[in-house]
């Protein structure tokens, strides 16, 4: 039972860290991407074959997932951006398609459709991350940097940018800042910390294969952003956690397993599209919402007590 | 060479929309310094002019020199970043950035390497200067019209550009409003920068321009000091219209 909660908490990390990632280009950058999970996939193959091949040392595998991230992330957006914004949705769709085929097909790297196997554990500081209190650790303190970084970039003038990008792109360019340039950026900077996860995720499972990559991935993702708010700190990572934790909540309502899948994805489709007519702020709106009425309502109570 | 050409040299330019010229074989010289006012009907030509000389649409003829240099076909962030800055006429502030951060956006814009102080500093002083530094950290859409007129000034001189290109920045100011509106564009022509501006309100024209140009159907029909386009009776006729 602990370590089945301990997977879920680190699955949900994982989560959070993704979502976060693609809250970049989603959220901030008004960038509909269904490809998130290729950058995830591409972290983890990373991983995995360095670990199989070469080292398992975590830091040295993260080091080499951003950089292989990051170029998957410009391979997706130097072709994406040459179209128009509202097309980056279908080039990306493209994208996942054809890197999915990648994971499957390429034996000879990927191991195909059996994926890679036999993983070892990874290394820190000498240290051998095997148990799942350790991968909890460490997957939640890489989680909590992550949402560190996304806030502090959001506060930098990097963040200014791109939420002036998202308000009028032409004023944007009207005042000397390259457009493109900045999605570009944003995409492959996005594309990097997902790959983060991707490590992660295939030194807790010690084996990957095209299943964990696929566009249904990708889909989920960009629920849990939108769930969550998309374009705030705070929103993914509350998206996260309720896409990971929700079905384990379902399970103990005993359904048979055939309705399991379709129960939880009507939910999601209902409350999303709940949330676009009435909260198009997610969970942190509807939380925003709640705090302005108990102010309101502190309000009232304090004048009342006043007068009597 | 590039020294002695003029700052904004514009060469038989033309543009149509479909059939309809909107710019027609027009060519104009503006000054190192000063306010010009384009003046004109409805229609003239005033606003595809700017998108031209921003980068926003390119000509079907003609050329667009900034000091001797072609800046014709550049993308706008790179008309921006020759020097030429610009505000439009329905504002287009990013409004859910705040003050502070609308005018920030445009100091970094075209130079990244600025260090926070320096923004801060900048911003702050360019605030201050259009009378809006009490209200640097309220989101641009909680401000008042006049204000958000204000914000998109500022967010055009915060930056050293040479040339201003002012998309009708006075209408729907008034009183002290408008007063500082004047003392401002005034000041600026003083520190040597070029306003061009485009501008209905002939009083406000009279009140600041050096020299005005005046636009019909894509052409440049008048050019002149104020005083000397105000006194051309064809003209008048042409802004109000013969039943006057």
């Amino acid at each position: 039972m602990i370590s089945y909660l301990e997977s879920l908490l680190i699955f949900t990390a994982l989560a959070i860290i993704l979502a976060s990632s693609l809250n970049l280009v989603l959220g901030y950058g008004g960038m509909f991407s269904v490809a998130h999970a290729v950058f995830y996939g591409v972290g983890a193959y990373t991983a995995s074959l360095l670990a199989l091949h070469l080292s398992n040392s975590l830091v040295l595998s993260i080091l080499c997932a951003i950089i292989t991230g990051g170029l998957a992330g410009l391979l997706l957006a130097v072709p994406a951006l040459r179209v128009k914004e509202e097309y980056f949705v279908v080039a990306s769709l493209g994208f996942q398609i054809i890197a999915s085929t990648v994971f499957n097909q390429w034996d000879a790297v990927t191991g195909g459709i059996g994926g890679l196997t036999g993983i070892p554990p990874a290394s820190l500081f000498g240290y051998e991350i095997d148990s799942y209190g350790a991968h909890l650790v460490v997957t939640s303190l890489l989680a909590a940097a992550v949402l560190a970084i996304v806030a502090a970039l959001m506060r930098s003038s990097f963040g200014r940018a791109l939420r002036a990008l998202r308000d009028d792109e032409q004023a944007l360019s009207s005042l000397g800042r390259n457009p493109t340039h900045l999605r570009l950026v944003t995409v492959a900077l996005s594309a990097m910390i997902a790959s983060v996860a991707g490590v992660l995720y295939a030194y807790f499972t010690s084996f990957v294969n095209p299943e964990s990559f696929t566009l249904d991935e990708s889909v989920m993702m960009m629920v849990m952003v939108i769930i969550g708010g998309a374009g705030t700190v705070w929103g993914p990572p509350l998206g996260a956690a309720f896409v990971t934790i929700f079905p384990a909540l379902l399970s103990f309502l005993k359904l048979p397993s055939s309705l399991l899948g379709p129960v939880q994805r009507l939910t999601y489709g209902v409350i999303m599209t709940l949330l676009m007519i009435y909260e198009p702020a997610g969970i942190v709106g509807l939380l925003r919402w709640v705090r302005r009425r108990q102010i309101i309502l502190n309000g009232i109570n304090g004048s009342n007590r006043a007068a009597a | 060479m590039a020294r002695t050409a003029p700052l904004l040299e514009l060469i038989g330019l033309s543009k149509s929309f479909g059939g309809v010229k909107a710019i027609d074989d027009l060519s104009l010289v503006i000054a190192d310094s000063g306010v010009t006012s384009l003046v004109g009907p409805n229609g003239a030509g005033k606003t595809t002019l700017f998108n031209l000389i921003t980068g926003f649409l390119v000509p079907d003829r003609g050329r667009i020199m900034l000091r001797g240099r072609d800046i014709t076909r550049l993308p706008p962030y790179k008309v921006a970043r020759a020097g030429v800055a610009r505000t439009f006429q329905n504002l287009r502030l990013f409004p859910t950035l705040t003050v502070f951060e609308n005018v920030a956006v445009a100091c970094e814009a075209s130079d990244i390497t600025l260090s926070e102080k320096n923004v801060s500093k900048l911003v702050d002083s360019t605030l201050e200067r259009v009378g809006l530094l009490a209200r640097r950290d309220v989101r641009v859409a909680d401000l008042s019209f006049a204000e958000q007129k204000f914000v998109s000034l500022a967010r055009a001189i915060v930056r050293p550009a040479n040339l201003l290109l002012l998309d009708e920045p006075a209408a729907g100011l008034d009183g002290r409003a408008l007063e500082r509106f004047h003392q401002i564009v005034r000041s600026l022509a003083a520190e040597g920068r070029s306003v061009l501006l485009i501008e209905h309100n002939l009083d406000t024209v009279r009140g600041i321009s050096d020299s005005v140009a005046f636009l019909d159907q894509g052409r440049l029909i008048a050019t002149g000091t104020p005083g000397e386009i105000f006194a051309m009776e064809e003209l008048a006729a042409l802004y109000f219209g013969d039943d006057r």
